[in-house]
């Protein structure tokens, strides 16, 4: 009952560690990798990589994962050999522990989602453990000690055997050690909680199971934590990083007196664990949990809520010939001040964009080995931010770019050496912010093109004008599901989800640019933040909805007189603006909240003019109320994740209030819906 | 070892949550629609700085639905990483209830409830029945794109 409980206060800190620690790894292993490739040592990586497995390994065991610790075990022990080898991995040995990495990932995954990890992949083990075996005949290698344990004082029916090797298996003079901690008030005062006795301990050797006890303690506790590790340090040095009295340090054997005197190589030390681990806890950054950030946001939100109260409040009263003037310099320096907070809050949602990207080239890397096709992945991402929710959603769609470039665009390198290219494919990926609240992505390769007329054949339509045409044709949705399309244009794979991330979701912009036989260009321009925005409130079938400012090309008065109804049209009817003919939808219609019948009677007063796909259409609604600046909160819950809902905001009335995204909507829910393309052909 | 169960009523029939599961219940001062969300939703609600979903049990099990009045409650849940309300004619009770009394529900209620009930567990003279919340709530994602 009690570890459970425990358990769960550990996970989301464990996770996020866990996460950061694998990320170093695979980075350092595809380093390790590169060298492998060139026949050379690289032990820096070899050792961050030992490094990064050792601390999962040691956090795992604390939150009692064990499906993690088996793996990082093993690959931790082939890693080992491999830097007393002085850091040379042979190139066969990459792939297992790419595995195994992935096998640790997937069970993060797991845990993450609330559930279970799975147990080891059958066989991975053995893979694992045969690396060690090939790599293992160093010269000077430590010799491991068995070390019988004290069962009772050790748990040991609590043990699972990893652990107990960890425990038993050790080198030098470690010995395997049990201490009690009894946390309590009078220690948490003076910062000695399980967590920090846990940390000091971790530093101290090797932490391998911590077991939360239920019962009568010394000291008046009622609960006591059980570290077991296996350390050199001395009982003093343990019972000083407990807080002292009233826990215990106890030794779970009595063999380890005599270790050095067999004829035993010396003492290798585990290398440079301490040291790094310190460095890396006094840095200048700070983790936070993002629900952390978002709550702050909601309290600026509310805040700024409050002020346009007061600032009605205010106009009242001056309306009215009150003297308001130190009052109105009061509110106007306020909402400076809330500009400036608001800012300061966005800037801590920021992320780089090159940390966002971090995992692409294990893409790339995964896809060479899949394809067989040489490429070579440029970045060119520099210090570019970006808010964080914006950042988790771009990543699907550069990650089907980048898949797209290498899986279809990119020739075989026998046709890149016909054609005259290097036998190298590249895909570069380029970003920039612009002043204007804006980030420009590109996805570049140097393939074949796009072949827009047999693109345009495929489809069983006239050959597309220009490349927005193309873009067009691409992301019908389902273009990329009929045969053989990819292999022949050499794009095409679910582009429609790309566009619908960057263009739907984001509120921002796709191109396209190709031309064939030299390489096709992406070019994704996405907001920098989609959590403030300036917003236009209006009234529709008698509710309150919010739309981005931003997305909105005009906003016209409808004069029933003017508007023309074509017959058969279900209810879409037209207007003119300027000389041209816009279509108008009965938003109320579009909601559900009306028929279109309904729709038909009552003409809507103001129309929000969007373009939608090059298009200009009008949506009818009732009231203009306003702009303002809102919060958008994304709703995450499948039962409300609809297309055209970009989220809720609070206007200040305690009810949700339905952010819409016109052209989402109008796409989603159109009249006879999915038209447009197949009546034009 | 008895189990806190939160006790709420619709249609009169009295159902009840793992006390664990609930976050939390609320008076219910209407919800925000939201378009092309699945009909048993009935939409939004913000309850201590948070937006989220509220399904309605009357329309959930099929009852007509119910004028709201002060009785009206949201029973907050916590699903995994989920948080749902469920809309109830009221609850305003919690019982210590023993597991290992409820019971398989009775033929007759398994097909008038949908599988929405879980198990039964009679305390002195009433029955209380253990609803499936994950199942109450749905899981089904409404159509994506909504094509078709």
């Amino acid at each position: 009952m009690t570890a459970s409980v425990d358990l769960a206060d550990f996970l989301p800190a464990y996770l996020a560690e866990v996460e950061e620690l694998l990320d170093s790894a695979h980075r350092h292993l595809m380093a390790v990798e590169a060298s492998a490739r060139r026949g050379s040592a690289h032990p820096k990586s070899v050792r961050e990589l030992f490094r990064a497995l050792h601390t999962i390994k040691g956090l795992s065991a604390m939150v009692d994962v064990e499906p993690i610790v088996s793996i990082s075990h093993w690959m931790e022990s082939s890693l080992r050999q491999a830097d007393q080898a002085g850091g040379r991995l042979p190139e066969s040995s990459v792939e297992p522990l790419m595995e195994g990495l992935r096998a640790v990932e997937q069970r993060m995954r797991q845990l993450a989602s609330g559930k279970d990890a799975a147990p080891v992949p059958p066989g991975l083990l053995e893979r694992l453990e045969a690396l060690g075996v090939s790599t293992s005949v160093v010269p000077g290698a430590a010799r491991p000690v068995a070390v019988t344990l004290d069962e009772t004082l050790a748990l040991g029916s609590r043990l699972t055997p990893v652990e107990r090797e960890q425990l038993t298996t050790s080198v030098g003079h470690r010995r395997p050690m049990r201490v009690d901690f009894i946390p309590g008030a009078e220690r948490a005062a003076r910062g000695i909680t399980i967590n920090s006795v846990r940390e000091r301990l971790a530093t101290l050797g090797d932490l391998v199971k911590v077991v939360p006890l239920a019962g009568p303690a010394p000291g008046g506790g009622s609960l006591t934590f059980v570290l077991l590790l296996s350390t050199e340090a001395s009982d003093a040095v343990l019972m000083e990083a407990a807080g002292g009295e009233p826990a215990q340090v106890r030794a779970l054997s009595t063999l380890t007196a005599s270790l050095a005197d067999d004829g035993a190589p010396a003492p290798v030390r585990e290398p440079e664990l301490e040291e790094p681990e310190e460095g890396r806890r006094s840095s200048g950054t700070l983790r936070v949990e993002v629900s952390r950030l978002d709550e702050a946001l909601e309290r600026l939100a509310s805040l700024v809520v409050n002020r346009s109260r007061l600032q009605r409040a205010v106009a009242d009263l001056t309306a009215v010939g009150a003297p308001t003037r130190e009052l109105r310099a009061i509110l106007h320096e306020n909402g400076r001040q809330l500009r400036d907070m608001r800012a300061a809050i966005l800037r801590l949602r920021m992320v780089r964009v090159g940390d966002v990207l971090d995992r692409l080239p294990l893409l790339v890397r995964g896809l060479r080995r899949t394809t067989g096709k040489p490429v070579r992945l440029e970045m060119d991402v520099g210090d570019a931010e970006l808010d964080k929710a914006v950042a988790d959603r771009i990543l699907p769609a550069l990650v089907h770019l980048v898949r797209n470039a290498v899986d279809h665009a990119l020739e075989s390198p026998e046709e890149r050496r016909a054609a005259g290219k290097s036998l190298e494919g590249t895909v570069r990926l380029g970003c920039h912010a612009n002043a204007s609240g804006w980030v420009d992505l590109t996805v570049t390769d140097d393939g074949r093109g796009v072949d827009a007329e047999a693109v345009a054949r495929r489809a069983r339509v006239p050959a597309p004008r220009d490349s927005d045409d193309l873009l067009e044709l691409l992301c019908r949705p389902g273009f990329s599901t009929r045969e053989e399309v990819t292999s022949t244009s050499g794009r095409g794979m679910g582009m429609d989800i790309v566009r619908r991330i960057v263009v739907d979701q984001l509120g921002g912009d796709l191109r396209l640019e190709t031309r064939v036989g030299v390489g096709t260009t992406f070019h994704l321009r996405v907001p920098l933040t989609i959590t403030l925005l300036d917003a236009i409130i209006f009234e529709c079938a008698g509710l309150r909805y919010a739309v981005a400012v931003g997305s909105v090309e005009e906003l016209i008065e409808v004069e029933a007189a003017r508007v023309v109804r074509p017959a058969g049209a279900h209810g879409v009817a037209l207007v003119e603006r300027r000389g041209q003919a816009v279509s108008l939808v009965s938003l109320a219609q579009l909601l559900g909240s009306a028929s279109a019948q309904q729709a038909v009677d009552a003409t809507p007063a103001r129309g929000l003019v969007v373009r939608q796909r090059g298009d200009l259409v009008a949506f009818g609604v009732d009231r203009l109320l306003g702009q303002q600046e809102i919060v958008l909160r994304p709703l995450e819950d499948p039962l409300v994740r609809v297309p055209g809902v970009a989220g809720a905001t609070d206007l200040g009335d305690g009810q949700p209030t339905l952010v819409l995204d016109l052209n989402a909507l109008g796409a989603a829910r159109r009249p006879g819906a999915g038209g447009r393309e197949e009546r034009a052909t | 070892m008895s189990v806190l169960h939160v006790v709420f009523k619709v249609d009169g029939a009295e159902y009840v949550l793992p006390a664990s599961d609930v976050l939390q219940m609320e008076s219910f001062t209407g919800a925000t629609p939201v378009p092309g969300a699945p009909a048993h939703v009935a939409g939004l609600v913000q309850v201590r700085g948070r937006v989220i979903p509220v399904v309605d049990a009357r329309r959930r099990f099929g009852l007509p639905a119910l004028e709201r009045s002060l009785d009206t409650r949201v029973v907050v849940g916590q699903l995994g990483t989920r948080t749902v309300g469920l809309l109830v004619d009221s609850a305003r009770e919690v019982l210590k209830l023993d597991p290992a009394k409820f019971q398989p529900p009775p033929p007759l209620v398994v097909e008038g409830s949908k599988g929405f009930v879980k198990a039964v567990a009679q305390v002195g003279p009433r029955l209380v029945m253990l609803i499936d919340f994950p199942r109450v709530i749905g899981e089904e994602t409404p159509d994506g794109d909504g094509k078709r």
